[in-house]
């Protein structure tokens, strides 16, 4: 399905390593300047998702149209749309900021004279203007992740993929770069494909949330909408020592709930998390 | 235009330039002390095929040494692909693999270049007097970029650090004693005279050492050597494209 101002559609994606699948029959849509957050547990599938996107690694079926074009027919154009944050940093640690971004800008022929001004630009944007000398071997790993992400951005990406970006930071760097991220949907106003699986981050950045579980997408709407398919609170309570949830449409509803409720147990709003417990009957992090 | 091409060489050129001293230093070791220990060791009294034993060793040396250093490489493609993910960023990238085995090739011979410089800079030192046929260029061209897109090819089938050190016990280091670098094949073994003819580094060994020494070039066997760096450049296109399978 390919819906007006659609700049990716992927349609039945399938990818096996071995007898296992991991990518099962996945379709999705981006349009212009949307956010869409992929979540689900590790092994879900995202990052070969997003490998299959990026030319990566080649599906086993499926199709990819980047402006309406198949992926595989056009790489090269399509790959000139595309920025990618992948999960580990593949930065060169040996060269500097200012090289680093440089090296991307001569892979997407960016020209001379133009790139010096928009490396400066990518270096305050990121907030690492006086570090571009620096070899990225001294670099923290938030500054590392701040990097990585201007670079993505250098060629004027139409859409960004983001594969995991806060994985492993400390709270405080995390929000750092939410606020670097949200920037960037906002002012550039690039697409984003971002793929997590915090709960907190897909609530807070996402317009559109796709749950994606073993490989295929199970529930794809809104985050408000999603939770409130399932119930907006929640009762939260123990079973033999087991933390079990129910769910009400209302506050009403779930307070009178709790009453019934022997033992420890308390009503909260529902989160990402319940949208995926209700629907596959675990949790994303475990 | 040839962004993927300029921007591989770019790459590894400026990480060359940070450990440049360190490289070149342990690049030049290893000759010096084969010309100190079978060059200076054997003397001018030791003839090889009508020459002086050293002067039969130092187009070997530069055979050698080019080899060692265009297919090495592939250890640093390696670290690249494994450990650092940069080689990620070039396969993202609105390139060709074409540019991309181009450009890691011609970084190969930017490295052998320098090894061979300084033989012949070593050559001086020792006296030895060497005359250079026009064929030596395309020759150590063709002998770099066969082992350093050799070096591209194993970089990208190996599936960690550890084989990639296999493949150079098992195949390069035999290959480097027993093609003719350190004496004339003619001497091995049926056997082994058998083997050594299908491995390229014989050729190559045999048309640069008489593009040095004055001998009769056989164009034959260049283009042989033509043909090895076809059938490699074709390896390493296919293992990148492997790469993304």
């Amino acid at each position: 399905m390919q819906l007006n101002n659609t700049i990716l559609t992927v349609s039945n994606l399938v990818k096996n390593y071995g007898a296992k699948p991991a990518v099962s029959d996945l379709s999705l849509g981006i349009r212009e300047g949307e956010f869409l957050g992929l979540l689900g547990p590790n092994g879900a599938g995202k990052t070969t998702t997003i490998k299959l996107l990026t030319g990566l690694t080649k599906p086993d079926g499926g199709d990819i149209l980047y402006f309406g074009k198949s992926f595989f027919s056009h790489p090269k154009q399509a790959k000139e749309l595309i920025g990618v944050v992948p999960q580990q940093s593949n930065l060169d640690r040996d060269l500097t900021a200012f090289e680093n971004l440089n090296l991307h800008a001569i892979l997407h022929n960016i020209p001379g004279k133009l790139r010096r001004g928009k490396i400066d630009e990518a270096l305050d944007f990121a907030g690492l203007l006086e570090y571009g000398n620096k070899q990225v071997k001294t670099f923290s790993g938030g500054m590392k992740r701040r990097l990585v992400i201007v670079r993505s951005l250098l060629h004027d990406p139409k859409i960004l993929f983001l594969d995991e970006p806060t994985v492993g930071l400390d709270p405080q760097i995390r929000r750092n770069l939410w606020d670097l991220v949200y920037r960037v949907n906002q002012v550039k106003k690039t697409a984003i494909l971002l793929t997590t699986h915090y709960i907190e981050e897909a609530e807070k950045l996402c317009q559109r949330v796709k749950i994606i579980n073993s490989g295929s997408i199970i529930a794809d709407d809104t985050p408000a909408q999603l939770k409130k398919e399932v119930g907006s609170f929640v009762v939260e309570y123990l079973d033999q020592e087991e933390r079990k949830e129910r769910f009400f449409a209302s506050k009403e509803e779930a307070l009178a709930a709790l009453k019934e409720i022997d033992g420890e147990a308390k009503v909260r709003e529902a989160t990402l998390e319940d949208v995926f417990i209700k629907l596959t009957g675990r949790r994303i992090n475990v | 235009m040839f962004n993927g091409f300029r921007g591989v060489l770019y790459r590894e050129i400026h990480v060359f330039q940070k450990k440049a001293k360190k490289q070149i230093v342990a690049s030049s070791l290893s000759p010096l002390l084969f010309l100190i220990a079978f060059g200076w060791g054997f003397g001018k009294e030791v003839t090889v095929n009508g020459l002086p034993y050293i002067s039969f060793l130092i187009p070997g040396l530069i055979t050698m040494s080019s080899l060692n250093q265009s297919y090495g490489i592939s250890q640093e493609l390696n670290i690249t692909r494994f450990y650092f993910h940069v080689f990620d960023e070039f396969l993202i990238a609105p390139v060709s693999h074409i540019e991309i085995v181009l450009g890691e090739a011609f970084y190969g011979i930017f490295k052998a270049t320098i090894s061979i410089l300084l033989i012949f800079l070593y050559s001086l030192l020792f006296g030895v007097d060497l005359m250079l046929h026009p064929v030596f260029f395309p020759a150590i061209f063709l002998h770099t970029f066969l082992f350093a897109t050799l070096g591209i090819t194993m970089a990208m089938i190996v599936r960690d650090h550890g084989s990639q050190a296999t493949v150079n016990t098992f195949v390069i280091t035999p290959m480097i004693f027993l093609c003719g670098t350190f004496f004339p094949v003619d001497k091995l073994p049926a056997v082994f005279k058998w083997i050594v003819h299908i491995l390229p580094l014989t050729y190559s060994t045999k048309v640069i050492r008489a593009s040095l020494t004055g001998g009769e070039i056989d164009y034959y066997y260049l283009s042989l050597i033509a043909g090895f760096a076809i059938v490699f450049f074709g390896t390493a296109l296919w293992a990148i494209k492997r790469v993304e399978a």
